[in-house]
């Protein structure tokens, strides 16, 4: 049996869980409905950056967690990428011991706060849940527990640092502040390893603050996370390019043994068609980076963007709705989402949907821009959308869009934001010219080691899926600090032979 | 203009046509930055060989395997901008490039097969029509699936 799986059976057999389950029937637990997420009004909300949902109340999470069956075999632990022990902390939320809650999931989570709030436990450890896999039932609100655990913490001023070994002076370095790179940085500096962290933009975070919008995840929360990360010791640069501002082989020169590249996907894919070029038309990246952490919102600051009166977003991923929500907050009278494919397919959390919906977000759905059209200024003013229809299946089983002849027409446009994908950055290719790369400009790694085909040098999260989410992209930094741990043991034992 | 008299004339022609797109992935791979799109002119090389292999059995005698079939149209390069091949394409600018050249090569069999009354020439144009047709729906399901994906 997995090691693991006897630790968590052995803790369910603890009293006070034994307890727990004895104090309330199986069948008085499954009759207990799932919590509704409390949240602002749309009408107010759609006109702020103030987050949407206001998470629980002590009470509330309580119910909620006394749902948990507490099943002897917890499978929703094999839907979550870096296995939180998910029974053990609800378990003791329901036992109103939220610090040890909060405990339990920085055991295998450095981000709860920010997990709680971005992961899709809907395809993840709620869609592994007892209740949608047997009762057919709605699962577990464990998103909503987790924030809460986390959340309590942070308001009630309990936050703890994670115990950390004794330090053993050697340095490593993490590229890139996300959470792939937060994680791993984590897990090292837990290890005793003196970690630094280089960031390329101003702030720390990577994706979780340029990239989701501040009534999803408040930059508060993470920055939050990143203190608890300081206290222990870990190292932040920001600004600071590794590849440009100084050489892998200048850091090796300083002293940093091995590397952690957790560099994102920050290359927004275009669509390739006419006028794509005109003023006004953006990509995801840059429309939100620059309401995030530029203040392009703010009227004080000097990178402001034009809060377009008919904004259309193209995609229909989790970016094309926070851009097309973001519109909406700065005060589009249309805030538009045009997707290919119909709503079914959308990869979009279906929560974040209802939201945009609710917010009074329109959507064009089976439709495609294929031209833009600008004024004598070369603004964009106008786009040529084609319906579009599903084809049969294809081998891979996948439903393609098809454009309708002669079903073309043309949208006022002032504003348009492309959300249809991002690459890696290719700096790092095009400074590590041994490093092997796939033809997507990802970096090829041992799938178990994450290691690249340079033996100091690691890397996971979007650098080298091209595009994934919050919780792989920690999944992936936690394996590669184990695989680090080990590269360095090794060469520390062959330098001392 | 080009005078076909026989289906042997028109095998040649398309063969020819496979060999120009050879020379040409070859040109781009030797020239590619980025060693995995230099690979990806290696695999259309590969693939472009066996088309031009195909139709040089056919030449001699050998069956015609192509069945007439309706190809699914994504049509993505029908709206995409045509690409300029450079050294530092990449793997998404190699697959526009090559989807547009497929486009392009069925056009022109389709536009033969129109003008043609043989009925047996008619058949092999539209039948290397739909090959390409074939070809260009592999590199716009891959674009679809890696380039266009939403999120």
């Amino acid at each position: 049996m997995d090691e693991s799986l006897i630790i968590t059976e052995t803790e369910r057999n603890q009293e006070w869980r034994a307890e727990l389950r004895k104090n309330l029937k199986n069948k008085d637990r499954t009759a207990i409905p799932r919590v509704k997420m409390p949240e602002v009004d749309p009408q107010i909300r759609n006109k702020s950056f103030i987050e949407v949902n206001d998470g629980l109340s002590e009470d509330i999470a309580i119910r909620e967690a006394q749902r948990c069956l507490d099943c002897v075999d917890p499978t929703c632990i094999s839907g979550c990428p870096v296995g939180i022990n998910i029974p053990k902390f609800i378990k003791k939320i329901e036992s109103k011991d939220f610090a040890e809650a909060i405990k339990t999931l920085k055991e295998t989570n450095v981000l709860p706060a920010v997990c709680g709030r971005v992961c899709p436990q809907e395809v993840q450890c709620e869609k592994q849940c007892f209740y949608t896999q047997k009762l057919k039932k709605q699962p577990v609100a464990i998103g909503y527990l987790e924030r809460f655990a986390a959340d309590y913490e942070r308001k009630n001023g309990l936050a703890s640092t994670p115990e950390i070994s004794e330090s053993n002076g050697i340095k490593v370095a993490v590229v890139g502040s996300g959470p792939a790179g937060l994680t791993c940085a984590c897990d090292l500096a837990k290890m005793g390893y003196d970690v630094t962290v280089f960031e390329a933009l101003h702030e720390i975070g990577g994706v979780l603050k340029y990239g989701i919008p501040e009534f999803r995840l408040p930059n508060e929360i993470i920055d939050f996370e990143i203190n608890q990360l300081k206290k222990i010791g870990i190292k932040f640069i920001p600004n600071f390019i590794v590849g440009k501002t100084i050489s892998f082989d200048d850091l090796k020169a300083q002293g940093f043994v091995s590397f952690f590249v957790g560099s994102g996907a920050g290359l927004p894919n275009f669509m390739n068609i006419p006028g794509e070029n005109f003023v006004g038309i953006f990509s995801s990246n840059e429309y939100l980076t620059r309401v995030n952490l530029m203040g392009a919102a703010k009227p004080d600051y000097d990178t402001p963007v034009i809060s377009g009166k008919n904004v259309a977003v193209i995609g229909g991923g989790n970016t094309a709705i926070d851009s097309v929500r973001t519109a909406k907050r700065l005060g589009a009278e249309r805030a538009m989402i045009i997707y290919r494919r119909s709503k079914e397919e959308m990869p979009a959390r279906v929560e974040e949907v209802k939201h945009a919906e609710e917010e009074g977000i329109e959507f064009f759905m089976l439709s495609n821009p294929i031209q833009y059209f600008a004024d004598e200024k070369g603004r964009v003013k106008q786009m040529k959308i084609q319906k579009m229809i599903l084809g049969e299946p294809d081998a891979s089983g996948r439903r393609r869009p098809v454009p309708q002849e002669g079903s073309e027409y043309i949208v006022d446009v002032d504003t348009v934001v492309v959300s249809v994908g991002v690459s890696p950055n290719p700096l790092i290719a095009q400074v590590l010219k041994d490093i092997n790369i796939s033809k997507w400009g990802t970096i090829v790694v041992d799938e178990n080691k994450m290691q690249s085909s340079i033996e100091d040098i690691f890397a996971g999260g979007d650098i080298v899926r091209g595009g994934a989410t919050v919780i792989l992209a920690m999944g992936d930094g936690r394996k590669a600090s184990v695989a680090m741990h080990e590269y360095i043991q090794q060469k520390v034992k062959q330098n001392i032979k | 203009m080009i005078n076909f008299n026989s289906i042997d004339d028109v095998l040649n022609f398309a063969i020819a046509e496979e060999q120009a797109a050879i020379d040409l992935y070859t040109l781009l791979a030797e020239k590619a930055v980025n060693p995995a799109v230099r690979k990806t002119f290696e695999d259309f090389i590969q693939e472009e060989t066996r088309h031009r292999d195909k139709l040089s059995q056919m030449k001699e005698g050998k069956k015609f395997t192509l069945q007439p079939s309706e190809v699914q149209e994504m049509k993505i390069s029908d709206y995409t901008l045509t690409i300029k091949p450079s050294p530092d394409m990449t793997y998404a600018d190699a697959l526009l490039y090559a989807m547009n050249k497929e486009k392009a090569a069925f056009k022109l069999y389709t536009h033969l097969a129109a003008r043609t009354a043989a009925p047996e020439l008619k058949k092999i144009f539209l039948l290397l029509a739909q090959e390409e047709s074939n070809h260009k729906l592999h590199f716009e399901i891959e674009y679809d699936d890696h380039v266009l994906n939403e999120d």
